[in-house]
């Protein structure tokens, strides 16, 4: 049941227990993954930075309660946060074009 | 309300003003989201740092250094995973006013953060004695570095809980407290997400 409070808080158990379950699988598909026989491992960083990246997701939406924060406030924390992958990006980027030379 | 309830005026008990960019989100929350954000910024440099040692190292592990305990870890996961639910659990429980359960919750938080903190050691005294020693090599030294660093966040956030659970269970503090303590708590199961996958399950 969802409640939502005078003071803007919105709470959802089901929810909760929802994403509970999700991460829980997410951490079984990552074991799974990494012993996978004959996986690249190229394949291997791409599954890995995705199922990662999509816990935290879950994480950030309905733990931390961004899903309910105005449009302001997600991108308040969701642009800086696009600075460290744009940063290692630049650089796999710049190792890349090293090697390739 | 008690006297002691009107003279530090609970944040939970007073009705903060909308604003039109942030909402119902109280100067104290952007405050602790400003702070995470820098706080992610500490981490992503050290993974980043991770990664260009990883990269200007042909051999990761040297002869004689021990793989990292990937299903044991994966065990101190879960245990974060529900670690985060307990307290979210708590928030919800807070907000309804069903304040045993909230409080036996955050408790429950706790717990499982210590665990977190005593499976560390465990991992941390297995292998330095298989001889994953700091300053040995590249791959030992930012190991640690990054896994203590993040324990150290995982400490003050078992401090900070039983902080909030002391004032909560005096009456000195409410759901807006907990939501803000959640949103650290959180934050590290947030982080950890990552260090798992990039320390522990790349190959």
């Amino acid at each position: 049941m969802a409640v939502e409070t005078g003071a803007g808080a919105r709470t959802n158990r089901r929810e909760y227990l929802f994403v509970f379950l999700a991460l829980a699988g997410l951490t079984a598909l990552e074991l799974t993954v990494i012993r996978l026989p004959g996986i690249g491992r190229s394949s291997m960083i791409a599954a890995l930075v995705v199922l990662a990246t999509s816990k935290a997701t879950l994480i950030g939406l309905f733990f931390m309660h961004l899903r309910y924060e105005t449009r302001i406030l997600k991108l308040t924390v969701l642009i800086p946060l696009l600075a460290p992958p744009g940063y290692a990006l630049a650089l796999i980027a710049d190792a890349t074009w090293r090697l390739m030379r | 309300m008690s006297s002691s309830t009107a003279q530090f005026g609970h944040a939970h008990e007073v009705a903060w003003p909308t604003d039109d960019q942030y909402g119902a989100a109280t100067p104290g929350k952007i405050g602790m989201w400003i702070f995470l954000i820098s706080d992610a910024f500490s981490f992503a440099g050290l993974l980043i740092g991770y990664g260009i040692l990883r990269a200007g190292h042909p051999v990761w592990r040297q002869v004689g250094e021990p793989a990292l305990g990937v299903t044991f870890t994966a065990g101190l996961t879960l245990l974060l995973i529900c670690s985060s639910v307990t307290n979210v659990l708590g928030y919800a429980a807070a907000v309804e006013g069903k304040r045993r359960q909230a409080a036996a919750l955050l408790a429950a938080t706790s717990l499982l953060g210590a665990a977190f903190l005593f499976g560390q050691y465990r991992e941390y005294s297995g292998l330095i004695r298989e001889g994953l020693v700091f300053g040995q090599s590249a791959r030992a030294s930012i190991f640690y570095v990054i896994t203590s660093f993040h324990g150290l966040h995982v400490l003050i956030g078992v401090v900070y809980i039983l902080a909030v659970l002391l004032a909560y269970v005096r009456g000195r503090a409410g759901p807006r407290q907990i939501e803000l303590l959640g949103l650290f708590w959180c934050f590290v199961d947030f982080v950890w997400i990552f260090v798992f996958s990039f320390l522990y399950l790349l190959p």
